[in-house]
């Protein structure tokens, strides 16, 4: 009796593993581009010189195809998944943060990198999670953070107040970041109903409701519009 | 038939037994009954105790389930077999040999032990006769011998005790060999499961707890109503099990937790009970009569909902800010902002200024007519003001409106500037000024209501200036502008420090904010010396001067009852008019009939409530009133309402209260300045304020707050100087911090107050005499260029609007003159810690500074080196203005 119990079990497990997949899209962008905004480092010479060619705003970036880079497209109901060992990086280079927009899973390590030789300051705007406020002052610095709850906040310098990133933090690790092609890839998610969500810093969040079914695969698209 | 067949029966020999078998039985059921109704009927207690005792144990149990399960069992597994494995070495030959070995050693050292102490003692014995006989002249060489003896025998067991200690010790190595494994599994094995053995241990004291009474017994707690002290005993625990406990935050009631651990903090209930706050009927063991619903002639039953902070003020009636009891405090600053001591005698009231202006130079700013309006209906031009709506009849307006100008006329002010000096300013710039120096603080205009909002009050704490241009004169106004204490000595309007430019851009623009309806014509007759007498009479009577200084009254009482015991009074004492009754358990407080008509419920809390809605409901025919009506919301209501059942005199006696001393004396006369200067509006202070700081996207462009380290933060010569006359400290700011022409008195108050929260004594010090250790001043130099500091903070002259990062914190030339040295080195430590959301990063984490090369990255030695340099920066400069001199 045990053992068929097991067996059941054991089956089951490996079915809810075997019945995922993986949630694919694109997110389009309608609309004519605002002028993306140059951003006037001068009063760091530092920052300035790290530059050859004028550098704009991250805030709207819409790609060769039509498509909007930096959204952050994760499922909002989903749960589970212990945080992964690896780490992810947020440099600060340049005096810009790389990358813009970032997930990361409850309990990840997040290593923050100062590559300038500049002061620079890590301010968090985050209220779920502890905010902090670290300086780096030289070059190669490094600070470690790990987060506890679910949120998504920014990330600010206050010597340099063009810069800013955006880090989303989930409990789960179906989440990812759009690129220079506007496409994401929500990879291995257990079959089921689930609500996608895709979030833009100025243009706000839009959701969707996806299937993933035993042929594990499923589309989301996204299209948000400039004002 | 039966009785009549017994009746044959002989008196003598009539059984009786079966009667006494059947009041036999019914004794014995009644007996049964009284004891089963005894024991457990009337002790409910009983039933939630075991209730309670169930559902701890059962989330004692799943917490346990999970704690255990997040141990790592494999470890834990293998940890307990190298314990076992170690406990079986002790079985071992070599270990239980050395065992016994020991065991011989140790005897043999008893023996030797015993026989040294023999020796000595045998040796002190003879040593005193041998000194006898010296002493006394006689042969002392046989005892000498003997002595020698004696010694010999000391020095030969000590030999062989340290001999055999060495043994033991050899022994002790083998054996520790052993144990010392077995030791150190233990412990592991024990620290890995020390959660898991304090849960058990919670859950065995859980599982034998006795089924008990819990009573706290308060001794010479309180005065009874004939003057004597009696105790106060409290067993609500008895059945309120969970209030400490965190399991129980979902709990259901009477087991829940204590929603404000932090007032328990200092209201402990084991030992200040819990009716002290909550009211209800202490010894009582059952919920209907303990919670005093079910005792009609309980007096005090329990207080629900937000009533229960009425309490607080008990023994708190003194403070206006009692930082876990919010309801509390917001209630006090409702009463203090609305002005209910004008007219009412209130309890921690006894000494506030009046809320509203003077009103004696009214035609110097504005016309007849708007007053007149005004008195009218207050609403009508500003449907957000404090002044409450008397109800007048035209009449009455009229001739309260007459004695107001016939008192003007008798006023010696004049605009300082000659007529038309307002002119030429541009409304568009006065516009960006109101926006940006800092009118908005307390002046809402139009559509612009964030600090309305912020403040989430109904009435607001200055004019909105919606209509100015259709109330006052514009030479008033520059006047007013350029120094509003020119018009009343006593305003809380500071001045700005505006330049001639700037005043006439804001009248240019506040000119321009015009009533715009059409509002029909008024014809008043002011000069009737018939109507200013009854408008003079008016003004008495409605209790005007509750909140306004008027000629010719400056001695008036105040108008109302006195409030002090108003939470004492009975529902049967009081007037309900005409009003029809609600149901005591209807959900509604209030409810207005289609035919005029209002129900409310006829209990001291109904009446409260309507009356406070409408001042005047329970006016009839015969019965006039004259209290005016407020335009409170309906959570301001519940908050004036709990804070009236707070008004009795029954005080614990001084052992149970918080000691008003002086350092809470002055914080509370700071609390009471900074509330009427309205400082709050800008600033946050102690947790509350700062409304226009909602106005800006980031906090760091608003108003600084004023964190409880203030006091601790500047220097108080400093403080004094700045309130005199303030100074630009972050140029980054468009709004003003203003000048209040404050006296030196209430600068001291300031002072005090924000030393006082700080936990600092206002002491007299030299701060120019800080002694700089010049072994850190090179250290900090070093340290300030590798840490940048300059990049936000300007060190010296800085040349007025040249952008650069260093727009984003305070010129460091002042901290010399402006902050107190220790606290820099607070904040270099932890800046957020200080200053929630402030823009200045921590440098130092974990004991240590980015930079390891000076001090060996020593953050405590890194900050001393700063704090000396930065430091330097102003005291160099104070000696170079010296020399200069």
């Amino acid at each position: 009796m045990m053992k068929l119990l097991g067996v059941i079990l054991a089956t089951a497990c490996l079915g809810g593993t075997l019945f995922a997949g993986d949630v694919t899209g694109k997110v389009s962008f309608n609309g004519t581009a605002p002028k993306p905004n140059r951003l006037r480092m001068n009063a760091d010479p530092v920052c300035m010189k790290a530059h050859k060619d004028p550098v704009v705003s991250e805030e709207v970036v819409v790609n060769k195809n039509g498509t909007l880079k930096n959204v952050l497209v994760y499922v909002k109901d989903a749960k589970g998944g212990a945080a992964p060992k690896g780490k992810v990086v947020l440099d600060q280079i340049g005096c810009i943060y790389v990358p813009h927009v970032l997930g990361i899973q409850v309990g990840q390590e997040l290593e923050i990198l100062n590559s300038d030789p500049t002061l620079h300051n890590v301010h968090s705007l985050s209220k779920a999670n502890p905010s902090f406020n670290q300086a780096m002052p030289m070059k190669g610095m490094k600070l470690t953070k790990k987060f506890d709850k679910v949120e998504t906040f920014k990330v600010k310098c206050e010597v340099h107040p063009w810069m800013s990133a955006y880090i989303g933090i989930f409990n789960h690790p179906y989440f990812a970041v759009t690129g220079d092609d506007g496409s994401f890839t929500l990879k291995g998610v257990p079959a089921g109903e689930y609500t996608v969500e895709a979030w833009h810093e100025k243009y706000g969040t839009q959701t969707t409701k996806v299937k993933v079914d035993a042929t594990g695969k499923a589309t989301a698209d996204f299209t948000f519009t400039g004002k | 038939m039966l009785f009549e067949q017994r009746a044959r029966i002989p008196v003598e020999q009539r059984s009786y037994g079966k009667y006494y078998l059947i009041f036999s039985a019914i004794l014995f059921l009644g007996t049964m009954w009284s004891v089963w109704d005894e024991v457990s009927v009337r002790r409910p207690w009983k039933d939630y105790q075991r209730r309670y005792h169930d559902l701890l144990l059962q989330r004692l149990d799943s917490v346990r389930a999970e704690v255990h399960a997040q141990i790592d069992s494999t470890a834990a597994a293998e940890l307990v077999a190298e314990l076992q494995k170690a406990k079986e070495a002790l079985s071992s030959e070599e270990y239980l040999n050395a065992l016994e070995q020991k065991t011989d050693l140790q005897k043999d050292l008893d023996i030797a032990t015993r026989e040294w102490r023999f020796a000595r003692s045998r040796s002190d014995a003879t040593y005193y006769a041998y000194k006898k006989a010296v002493a006394e002249g006689k042969d002392a060489s046989s005892l000498r011998k003997e002595l020698d003896g004696h010694d010999a025998d000391i020095a030969h067991y000590a030999a062989e005790m340290e001999t055999l200690n060495a043994k033991i010790a050899e022994v002790d190595v083998i054996l520790n060999r052993y144990t010392g494994v077995v030791d150190s599994l233990q412990a592991a094995y024990n620290k890995m499961m020390a959660e898991v053995n304090a849960l058990d241990l919670k859950i065995q004291r859980a599982s034998s707890a006795p089924v008990q009474i819990r009573q706290v017994m308060l001794n010479d707690f309180e005065f009874t109503p004939f003057n004597e002290i009696k105790a106060r005993i409290d067993r609500c625990q008895t059945c309120h099990l969970g209030w400490a406990d965190p399991l129980m935050e979902d709990a259901p009631q009477p087991f829940t937790k204590h929603p404000v651990p932090e007032l328990l903090a200092k209201h402990n209930p084991e030992t200040f009970g819990c009716t002290p706050c909550h009211r209800g009927q202490g010894p009582a063991l059952t919920a209907g009569f303990a919670h005093g619903d079910a005792d009609h002639y309980w007096e005090t039953p329990l207080l629900r909902g937000v009533d229960v902070y009425a309490t607080c003020n008990t023994c708190h009636s003194n403070e206006l800010v009692l930082k876990h009891a919010k309801p509390f405090t917001k209630a006090k600053q409702l009463i203090f902002e609305s002005g209910c001591f004008g007219c009412h005698e209130v309890k921690g009231y006894a000494d506030v200024p009046k809320i509203g202006p003077p009103l004696n130079d009214l035609t110097g700013k504005t016309s007849p007519e708007w007053i007149y309006r005004w008195v009218k209906n207050p609403k009508d031009y500003n449907p957000h003001t404090r002044m409450p709506d008397f109800k007048l009849t035209d009449e009455e307006a009229e001739a309260i409106t007459a004695y107001l100008v016939k008192i003007s006329g008798e006023s010696t002010y004049r605009p300082l500037r000659s007529r038309g000096a307002y002119a030429g300013g541009s409304a568009q710039l006065g516009k960006r000024l109101f926006e940006s120096v800092g009118c908005q603080a307390c002046h809402t205009l139009g559509d612009e209501q964030t600090v309305r909002l912020a403040r989430g009050t109904s009435y607001d704490i200055a004019p909105e200036l919606t209509r100015v241009g259709s109330k006052v004169s514009p030479d008033w106004l520059f006047d007013w502008l350029k120094n509003p204490r020119h018009y009343n000595p006593e305003a809380r309007m500071p001045s700005l420090r505006l330049t001639d430019d700037e005043a006439r851009h804001l009248v240019a623009y506040l000119m321009g904010q015009k009533d715009t309806r059409s509002l029909p014509p008024v014809n008043l007759a002011l000069q009737d010396e018939a109507k200013i007498q009854r408008g003079d009479r008016l003004i008495r009577e409605y209790g005007c001067t509750g909140c306004h200084s008027i000629k010719g009254m400056e001695n008036e009482g105040k108008v109302s009852v006195a409030l002090s015991d108003f939470g004492r009074k009975k529902y049967e004492q009081m007037d309900y008019g005409d009003t029809k009754e609600l149901p005591k358990t209807a959900k509604e407080d209030y409810i207005e009939h289609e035919d005029g008509t209002v129900s409310v419920k006829h209990t001291w809390a109904g009446w409260v409530w309507g009356k406070l809605k409408n001042a005047r409901l329970y006016q009839t025919e015969r019965i006039a009133q004259k209290m005016p009506v407020f335009s409170f919301n309906d959570e301001e209501i519940a908050l004036i309402r709990m804070f009236l059942i707070s008004m009795t005199r029954d005080v614990p006696l001084p052992a149970y209260q918080h000691p008003y001393d002086k350092r809470m004396q002055n914080i509370e006369a700071g609390r009471r300045l900074t509330m009427r200067y309205n400082c709050v509006q800008c600033h946050t202070l102690e947790e509350g304020g700062g409304y226009l700081v909602a106005k800006y996207e980031e906090a760091a462009l608003g108003p600084p707050p004023l964190p409880e380290s203030q006091g601790a933060k500047v220097q108080e010569q400093w403080l004094h100087a700045f309130l005199k006359s303030p100074t630009t400290i972050r140029p980054w700011l468009e709004v003003r911090m203003p000048t209040f022409n404050l006296t030196d008195e209430e600068i001291g108050i300031i002072t005090k107050y924000f030393l006082g929260l700080s936990r600092q004594e206002l002491s007299l010090r030299d701060y120019s005499s800080f002694a700089i250790d010049e072994k850190y001043l090179a250290p900090g130099k070093r340290l300030f260029e590798v840490y940048q500091c300059a990049k936000c903070h300007p060190t010296g002259n800085v040349r007025p609007g040249e952008v650069s990062a260093s727009d984003l914190a305070p010129n460091l030339v002042m901290a010399a003159n402006r902050l107190k040295p220790e606290w820099i080195k607070d904040w270099m430590l932890d800046p957020s810690k200080l200053q929630p959301g402030t823009r200045m990063p921590t440098f130092f984490y974990e004991g240590k500074g980015p930079d390891e090369t000076v001090f060996g990255g020593d953050a405590h030695e890194q900050i001393k080196a700063l704090q000396t340099y930065i430091w330097s920066l102003g005291a160099r400069r104070r000696n170079v203005i010296a020399q200069g001199n």
